[in-house]
C-alpha cells in the first residue's frame, strides 16, 4: 500500500496504481481494455439504436445517446418557451385584437404590428401585419403575459430554425398563425354577431305596465 | 393659461398658477380670521388650504388654482354645466349632502374638503356605476392611454368589477356621419358632445335617447353628422365613445408624442398639438388659446395632417417630368445656381414664393431674392382660397400670408398676384423661374403647362406633384412640422410651432435651401437654424422689434445629443408627451 503519510497527488487517484500481479503483468489488462470496447462497438454494430429522442428512456442492448438531430428533436420540458404562435379563434382569424401590448412591452422592440377594422366581425380590430423578428427576441415571454385577449402563446414547442438570411427570420402572419384554435367563454363573438345590437338581447328590459 | 382671471389682483404676481397656495400679506398671521378679499373675490378653504378666488367661479376651477384635482367627466369650461356624471361630488360646509364641484360656486368661508373618506367612497361608487355596462374592451379602443375613465379608475376605483348582470349590447360601430364614428358602449352620457354641438357651431346634430339605463347618443333620424367641426367631439369626449375615423386604428395613444404646432390648413393658424410617433405625424389636436381658437379647431384642418406624410418631395431631382433623376444634394444646388446665374439681375427672373412658408423661410428666400438673384417683386403663390366661416374657419387656406405681405415690405420687394406670373409666362416675358413652395391658386396641372416654355425652373417644394414636376432642379423641402418657425395669421398674430421631428430624406426646410442656394451663387451666408435666421433679419421689420423669439413659444428642452427621433422604447424620451409646455401667460398680441 501506499505511504500513508505521503499525499496524494490529484493526477494520482488511489487504486489506480497496478497492484496485483495480473494488473502489473500488463497485457491481460490491455487485451481486457480492448475487449470491453469491442463489446461495446460490436454490440452498437449489431444491434439498432432505439430512436427514442428521450435519451434517458431509451431501452435495448444499443447505447448509443446520441440524437439525430434534426431527424429526432429531443422533447422540451413543460414549460419551456418555444417559438411565438398566432393564436386562432375557431373560425381561422386570428384572436389578436392588435392592442399593441405585446410590442409595448417587448424589451427587444422585435414586434411590429399595423392594425385593421373588419367590416363586419363583433372585434373590430385585427392586425394586417403582425411581425415578430426572432432574431432579435429574447425569448422572455414577457409578451404571452402582457396579452389580454390569450392570443399569443410560446407553447409550439419547437424553437427558431436557423436560416441564412435575416429576413426570412422575420415571421409574419402566415406563418405564426398556427396551431389548435382557443375560445373563452367571455368572448364577445359569443355575445353578439357583428357591431349592432342584438335585438333580443336586452337584459334590462323595462317592465311591462299592466293594463 | 386662462384660469389667470381667477386670481385676486393682489396675489398675481405672487401665484400665477403655481402649486403654492397664494399668500396675501397679512399683518397678522396668527389671526384665525382669513385677510379680507379685494372686491369681486372671496374666501375659501380647500382641503384647509386658504384660497382667494374670483366670486362665482366653481369648485372645480378653484380647486385646479391649489393644484387639487377634483375628477370629472360632463365638465367641461368652455361649455354649459349639465352636473350629469356625478363624478365630481365633493364636501361643503354649508350643505348637509355632497355636491356636484362643477356647479357650485364659491361663496365666502366656503370650506369644502375633497379627499375625505366619504368624497371618495362616492367618487369609486359613481366610477363603479359608470362603469357597469362598460365593455372595458380597452384592447381595441383608440382612447386607451388618455381616457378618464382609465384614469380615474386606477385613481379611485381600481378594484374588480363585481359579478353583475349581463352587461348591456349597443352599437358598437355606428358611423355618424363622414367623419365621426360612435361606440355606445363605450359612453358615459356626459353629454359633453351635445352640448357642444349645440354651443359652440350651433348645429344640435346630437341628442340624447332613451331613458335610465337605456340613455344612448345618437343622429337624428335620417341626418348625418355633417358638421365642420364634429371632430372636436372626439377630443371632448371623454371616453372613447366618440372616434374620428381618420385616426381610427392607426395609432396608440399612448405612443404619440405631442409637438406644439400651429394648423396650417387657413390663415386662422389655431393652436394645435401635433401628435406624432417614429417621425410619422398621425393626427392635429387644438391646444387652448382663447385668443384665437379657444379649444377648438374646424375638421378640415385636423386633416391637414396628410399634407405632412403624403407624396414627399424626399431628394433632390434635375430634370423635367419623364425625364427627371434623383442626385445628389450638392450637385442639385450647383446645377441650380448655375443655371439661375446667367438671369440674376435680369427682368426675365421671377420669383414665386408661397405663404405656405414659415417666417423664418420668407425671410431667408427673399433676402436671397432681393440679394442674390437681384429680383424686384415676388409673385403670390399658395392654395386657392376656398370656405369661410363665421367660427373659425378662414377663406384664406394659407397660413403665413401677412408674414409674406411683411417680409416683402421689409425687403422692399413688390407683391404681385399669380395671375401675372401667369400673364407674364404665356407673353414669353419670362426664362427663369425660382419657386419657393410649389403650392399655387389654380390647377396644378394647368399651371405647369403654363409655365412649361419658361427655361429654366428651380423649385424648393415639400410635395412631388404639381409644379415640383415641371421644374429642371427640385429640391426637396420639408414641411413646418420638422422644423422650427412661425406663422403670421390673418389678424396679424405671430404664433410660433415647433420641430416635431427631423426632416425626412433629404428635404430641408426652405431657409436652408435658399441659403445653400445663395453659398452657391457666391454668398458666404451661414445659418445653423430658423432662430438664427430670425435673429440675423427680424431686424428688418419693424414689427418684429419688440418680438422675443423664445417667449412666443413652445421652448422644447431638447437635450443636446438626444433627437426628437425615438428614444425610448415606446419612441419617446420618458415622460415626453407630458412635458411642460412652456408658453408665457399672456397671449401673443397682434403685430399690426
Ligand atoms: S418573448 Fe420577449 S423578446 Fe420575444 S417577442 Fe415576446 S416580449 Fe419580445
Ligand atoms: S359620446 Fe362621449 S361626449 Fe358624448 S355623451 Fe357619451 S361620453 Fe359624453
Ligand atoms: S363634472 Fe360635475 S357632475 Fe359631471
Amino acid at each position: 500500500m501506499s505511504n500513508p503519510k505521503r499525499p496524494v497527488p490529484a493526477y494520482e487517484a488511489p487504486g489506480s496504481r497496478p497492484e496485483t500481479a495480473r494488473e502489473r503483468a500488463y497485457f491481460p489488462e490491455l487485451a481486457r481494455g480492448l475487449a470491453i470496447s469491442a463489446g461495446h462497438f460490436l454490440r452498437n454494430l449489431l444491434w439498432s439504436r432505439d430512436p427514442s429522442p428521450d435519451v434517458l428512456h431509451r431501452r435495448g442492448p444499443n447505447a448509443v445517446s446520441t440524437v439525430q438531430y434534426p431527424e429526432e428533436v429531443a422533447p422540451y420540458p413543460p414549460g419551456y418557451r418555444g417559438m411565438h404562435r398566432l393564436v386562432p379563434r375557431e373560425d381561422g382569424r386570428p384572436r389578436c385584437v392588435a392592442c399593441y401590448m405585446c410590442a409595448t412591452i417587448c424589451p427587444a422592440q422585435c414586434i411590429y404590428i399595423e392594425a385593421g377594422e373588419y367590416p363586419e366581425d363583433p372585434i373590430e380590430k385585427y392586425p394586417v401585419r403582425f411581425e415578430i423578428d426572432e432574431l432579435r427576441c429574447i425569448v422572455c415571454g414577457f409578451c404571452v403575459e402582457a396579452c389580454p385577449k390569450d392570443a399569443i402563446r410560446m407553447d409550439t414547442g419547437t424553437h427558431c430554425k436557423p436560416s441564412y438570411d435575416r429576413p426570412s427570420i422575420v415571421y409574419g402572419i402566415d406563418r405564426l398563425l398556427k396551431g389548435p384554435a382557443v375560445s373563452h367563454a367571455s368572448d364577445v363573438w359569443f355575445k353578439r354577431e357583428g357591431s349592432d345590437p342584438p335585438p333580443e338581447a336586452d337584459p334590462h328590459p323595462i317592465p311591462e305596465r299592466g293594463r | 393659461m386662462p384660469d389667470q382671471p381667477n386670481v385676486p389682483p393682489s396675489s398675481a404676481a405672487s401665484a400665477p398658477s403655481g402649486p403654492v397656495a397664494p399668500k396675501p400679506e397679512s399683518p397678522a398671521p396668527a389671526a384665525p380670521q382669513p385677510p379680507k378679499a379685494p372686491a369681486g373675490f372671496v374666501n375659501v378653504e380647500i382641503d384647509g388650504r386658504p384660497l382667494q378666488v374670483k366670486a362665482g367661479t366653481n369648485l372645480i376651477e378653484a380647486a385646479n388654482q391649489l393644484d387639487i384635482r377634483i375628477p370629472f367627466y360632463c365638465y367641461h369650461k368652455k361649455l354649459t354645466i349639465a352636473a350629469n356624471c356625478r363624478m365630481c361630488l365633493v364636501k361643503v360646509s354649508n350643505a348637509p349632502k355632497l355636491v356636484p364641484g362643477c356647479q357650485t360656486p364659491v361663496t365666502e368661508g366656503l370650506k369644502v374638503t375633497t379627499n375625505s373618506p366619504e368624497v371618495m367612497d362616492s367618487h369609486r361608487a359613481v366610477e363603479e356605476l359608470l362603469l357597469y355596462n362598460h365593455p372595458v374592451d380597452c384592447a381595441i379602443c383608440d382612447q386607451a392611454g388618455e381616457c378618464k375613465l382609465q384614469d380615474y379608475y386606477m385613481q379611485y376605483d381600481h378594484r374588480p368589477q363585481r359579478p353583475a348582470q349581463p352587461k348591456l349590447l349597443r352599437h358598437k360601430r355606428k358611423e355618424l356621419g363622414p367623419t365621426i364614428v360612435l361606440d355606445q358602449e363605450r359612453c358615459v352620457l356626459c353629454t359633453r358632445c351635445v352640448r357642444f354641438m349645440k354651443e359652440i357651431p350651433g348645429e344640435p346634430q346630437l341628442g340624447v335617447f332613451g331613458r335610465g339605463n337605456h340613455e344612448y347618443i345618437d343622429i337624428f333620424p335620417g341626418q348625418e353628422l355633417t358638421s365642420r367641426y364634429a371632430g372636436n367631439t372626439v377630443d371632448i369626449c371623454p371616453v372613447g365613445a366618440l372616434l374620428s375615423r381618420d385616426f381610427r386604428f392607426k395609432a396608440r395613444a399612448f405612443y404619440l408624442s405631442q409637438a406644439v404646432s400651429v394648423c396650417a390648413g387657413c390663415s386662422r393658424g389655431c393652436n394645435t398639438f401635433l401628435d406624432h410617433y417614429d417621425q410619422v405625424s398621425y393626427r392635429y389636436r387644438p391646444r387652448e388659446n382663447d385668443a384665437v381658437n379657444s379649444a377648438w379647431m374646424c375638421d378640415d384642418g385636423r386633416l391637414t395632417y396628410h399634407r405632412l406624410v403624403e407624396k414627399r418631395a424626399l431628394a433632390p431631382m434635375l430634370g423635367r417630368v419623364g425625364a427627371g433623376k434623383p442626385a445628389a444634394f450638392a450637385e442639385a444646388v450647383a446645377t441650380a445656381a448655375k443655371r439661375l446665374e446667367p438671369f440674376r439681375g435680369k427682368a426675365e427672373l421671377a420669383v414665386l414664393v408661397s405663404p405656405q412658408l414659415s417666417v423664418e423661410d420668407l425671410l431667408a428666400v427673399a433676402q436671397l431674392a432681393k440679394e442674390a438673384l437681384g429680383a424686384s417683386a415676388l409673385y403670390e403663390g399658395g392654395l386657392a382660397d376656398g370656405v369661410e366661416d363665421a367660427l373659425l374657419l378662414r377663406a384664406d387656406k394659407n397660413p403665413n400670408r401677412q408674414g409674406l405681405r411683411l417680409v416683402a415690405k421689409a425687403f422692399g420687394l413688390e407683391l404681385r398676384p399669380f395671375q401675372e406670373l401667369v400673364d407674364a409666362a404665356e407673353a414669353g416675358k419670362l426664362k427663369a423661374l425660382y419657386v419657393a413652395g410649389a403650392e399655387v391658386p389654380i390647377d396644378e396641372h394647368m399651371a405647369a403647362a403654363v409655365l412649361e416654355p419658361i427655361e429654366v425652373i428651380v423649385t424648393q417644394a415639400v410635395h412631388l406633384d404639381g409644379l415640383a414636376g415641371g421644374s429642371d432642379v427640385l429640391l426637396p423641402a420639408s414641411p413646418h412640422a420638422e422644423d422650427d418657425g412661425s406663422f403670421v395669421n390673418f389678424e396679424g398674430r405671430l404664433q410660433r410651432f415647433e420641430r416635431a421631428y427631423a426632416p425626412w430624406g433629404e428635404s430641408r426646410p426652405h431657409w436652408a435651401l435658399a441659403t445653400e442656394l445663395a453659398r452657391a451663387l457666391g454668398f458666404t451666408w451661414r445659418r445653423a437654424s430658423a432662430r438664427a435666421v430670425w435673429d440675423e433679419l427680424r431686424d428688418r421689420i419693424p414689427e418684429f422689434a419688440q418680438v422675443d423669439w423664445s417667449d412666443l413659444g413652445p421652448n422644447a428642452i431638447r437635450r443636446p445629443g438626444i433627437g426628437l427621433a425615438p428614444a425610448a422604447a415606446d419612441a419617446r424620451p420618458p415622460g415626453y408627451r407630458e412635458r411642460p409646455v412652456q408658453l408665457k401667460a399672456r397671449p401673443p398680441e397682434p403685430i399690426q
